[in-house]
């Protein structure tokens, strides 16, 4: 138990903090070992960030996700001053009327502020009714301004509709589906794998040549034709649940491989064979002692597969391929942006990519962090 | 060797044929066929009294036949190189890949090396000099290469391109060039135009190649073999490039594997969003108007490739590591 004492006195506490280490259940070592990583840190941060504010989309947008404000298709962003045009610091933000005209040149609708209508931004004001959570029916807002001053944070599209609202709204799309996607994937990869591993035999060899075949497929062509499937006369719910199913197919073979491999091995250790001996069923040996310790290493593989996902369903929506709309996403709001003429003028439309990569990037830090924080008793 | 090289050979071609099958069912998956979305796009476009003409058309095109005998017939002439004509363009699909084929394969080809070129160098870096500033700023790259889709960095290179040029330099050539003859300033166009799909594909290969890499030669020079080289007194340049690097290399020559298809299915959604004449959007293409014949053969053939690519890679690391034993 600790440091050698034979050489003289261990520094003080040492001996009490390594009585408290070796007390810690491996959960807790784990969490340990996890908070040291920073970036996993940051990661986790940003994370919880995104999704609370996923679920609290109605509250936080200024607009609903389908309200379209007709005198202002294409605007750009229209945003929060502090400082008016004479120089006047307003300690309350607000923002400027628009006025839009044509521009003589390329012909299309621009808006230029106004200097004497000043807006000022309301804090919980009344805005576009919507569901809290799905359940309370309300109308307040985080933010907003009176009609008709606009809010345009990050400008609206073709249609007029606000793109900050609409992001909100996307990512409650956006980063559900990767964990739904995730979710396929677990379970039947790990059903799947545990059988494979702990029967072996015919079963085994059927399985691995299934799962040979599938991952023999690129993946991104099979998630094209894949997706193409989906009909598109389905509900925008029926298309969701696709489109999770189809991200999930490549995704469960290799868990189910990663999870037969660690079941081949737990397979022959001590205490299975004591179960065995101990006339434990199958299912008792599977789900009370091979499951939990295939766990956190399949929890681990599964982290590090939400970006994949999250990418797969960006670049699908972005096609036309994935969600359909009314229902939005981040990759539906790009799709929007896809022709070329329209994000080059429009350059705002392509905001939503910022949240992707800060999506993505905070689930790489999370699942590097949580990775190496999965075997706790491994050498540094 | 050559026993394990042969049986491993033989055993792909059941799965070979597997693919073929299950190539074929994906593309037939979604409802309805060729007719059905011809017939409602000329619908859409306004033309009337198309729908008597369905079964015509589905005579010509053998659609009429029962699915598996349409496969039998295909499977037949495709292993004589007969890949059956294509729906939209009515023409061969081997001269529609083929017509392809040499663009998808240089661009693809110079987006590899580039990669790959870059990265085990900048990973070696990385992970010999670990923690340091070049290291960490690497490592920062590296993320937002990994984080951001091909797709999206090709798309912001274009508004970038336009804010300097003002030209939306999609494809490889401005409209005046495409059919011109060769000449310098065909060439600088070229030039204009490629580093935006090179770009995009590299950044995010190369990201891929660094951080694998790193934590590969980072694995490597953990085990005793490195500490004894250091211990005899070798030179520590050499103890990581003839030593660890070469044993590091080895999960990335796993990886090569797939590089085979990846030269072939040559980044399809990056090609598209920037209309490159690669295999890429021929794909896209045929997949959303269910051109099976067309769509059909570039799946199949590039899971091919995925098939025989991952075999070249197994058989090479069988030779390089003379740790593995054949099964």
């Amino acid at each position: 138990m600790g440091v050698a004492t034979d050489i003289g006195a261990t520094a003080p506490g040492l001996e009490a903090f390594q009585e408290r280490v070796a007390a810690l259940s491996v959960r807790q070592l784990m969490w340990l070992r996890y908070r040291r990583n920073r970036l996993a840190i940051i990661g986790g941060v940003f994370l919880l960030i995104m999704y609370l504010s996923a679920l609290f989309a109605g509250f936080l947008a200024p607009y609903g996700v389908r309200t379209t404000h007709d005198k202002y298709p294409a605007a750009s962003p229209n945003s929060i001053r502090f400082l008016d045009a004479e120089g006047k610091f307003h300690l309350r933000p607000f923002v400027y009327g628009l006025k839009a005209e044509i521009d003589p040149q390329t012909f299309l609708k621009t808006y230029t502020p106004i200097t004497d209508e000043i807006y000022p931004v309301k804090f919980f004001a009344k805005g576009v009714p919507y569901k809290l959570l799905g359940l309370i029916d309300t109308d307040i807002h985080l933010f907003g301004v009176d009609e008709p001053g606009k809010l345009f944070l990050l400008g609206t599209d073709r249609n007029g509709r606000d793109l900050f609202s609409r992001i909100l709204y996307g990512a409650q799309v956006s980063l559900s589906v990767g964990l739904v996607g995730v979710m396929l994937s677990l379970v039947v990869g790990s059903f799947v794998g545990v059988m494979s591993g702990f029967y072996g035999g015919v079963v085994d060899n059927v399985v691995q040549r299934v799962i040979e075949v599938l991952t023999s497929f690129p993946q991104i062509p099979l998630w094209l034709a894949l997706a193409s499937a989906v009909p598109a006369n389905w509900s925008p719910i029926k298309v969701y649940l696709g489109i999770s199913i189809v991200l999930s197919i490549v995704g469960w073979g290799g868990l189910a491989r990663q999870v037969r491999g660690m079941v081949l091995s737990l397979r022959e250790t001590d205490y299975v064979m004591a179960a065995r001996y101990a006339n434990c069923s199958d299912l008792r040996i599977i789900v009370r002692h091979l499951l939990p310790n295939t766990l956190s290493h399949v929890l681990v593989i599964a982290t590090m597969a939400i970006p994949g996902m999250i990418l797969g369903e960006t670049a699908l929506s972005f096609l036309g391929l994935g969600i359909r709309p009314p229902m939005t996403s981040w990759g539906v709001l790009l799709s929007e942006a896809q022709h070329v003429r329209v994000f080059l003028q429009q350059t705002w439309l392509l905001t939503p990519a910022i949240f992707v990569l800060a999506a993505i990037v905070s689930f790489n830090f999370v699942g590097d962090g949580a990775r190496d924080a999965a075997d706790p008793f491994a050498a540094e | 060797m050559a026993s394990y090289i042969v049986r491993r050979v033989i055993g792909i071609i059941p799965t070979l044929l597997i693919i073929a099958v299950v190539g074929f069912v994906v593309m037939e998956l979604p409802a309805g066929d060729y007719v059905t979305r011809y017939i409602a796009e000329l619908e859409a476009s306004g033309q009337t009294g198309v729908r008597e003409q369905a079964a015509t058309l589905r005579r010509r095109y053998n659609l009429d036949e029962p699915a598996y005998l349409r496969f039998v017939k295909w499977i037949g002439r495709f292993v004589q190189g007969d890949f059956g004509e294509s729906f939209i363009y009515n023409k061969p699909v081997k001269d529609l890949i083929g017509k392809r084929l040499m663009m998808t394969l240089v661009l693809s080809l110079f987006a590899f090396i580039l990669s790959w070129g870059i990265g085990i160098p900048l990973g070696i870096y990385s992970a010999t000099h670990q923690y340091s500033r070049l290291d960490n700023l690497f490592t920062v790259i590296a993320f937002l290469g990994l984080g951001l889709p091909a797709f999206l960095i090709a798309l912001f290179l274009l508004v970038l391109g336009w804010s300097v040029t003002g030209e939306a330099l999609t494809s490889l050539f401005s409209s005046g060039f495409e059919m011109a003859p060769w000449s310098l300033a065909k060439v600088l166009d070229l030039l204009k135009h490629i580093w935006i799909p090179v770009l995009a594909v590299v950044f995010t290969g190369t990201a891929w190649v660094v951080r694998v890499m790193r934590g590969n030669l980072l694995d490597e020079l953990r085990v005793n073999y490195v500490q004894a080289a250091r211990a005899k007194g070798i030179p520590e340049r050499v103890v990581i490039w003839k030593h660890a690097v070469r044993n590091a290399l080895h999960p990335l020559v796993m990886a090569l594997g797939g590089t085979l298809a990846w030269l072939m299915s040559g980044f399809p959604i990056v090609a598209q969003v920037l209309s490159l004449p690669t295999i890429g959007p021929l794909y896209i293409e045929a997949t959303l108007q269910q051109d099976v014949f067309l769509g059909g053969t570039i799946l199949i053939l590039i899971s091919i490739l995925l098939v025989v690519g991952n075999l070249l890679a197994d058989i090479a690391l069988v030779w390089l590591d003379p740790r593995i034993r054949y099964e």
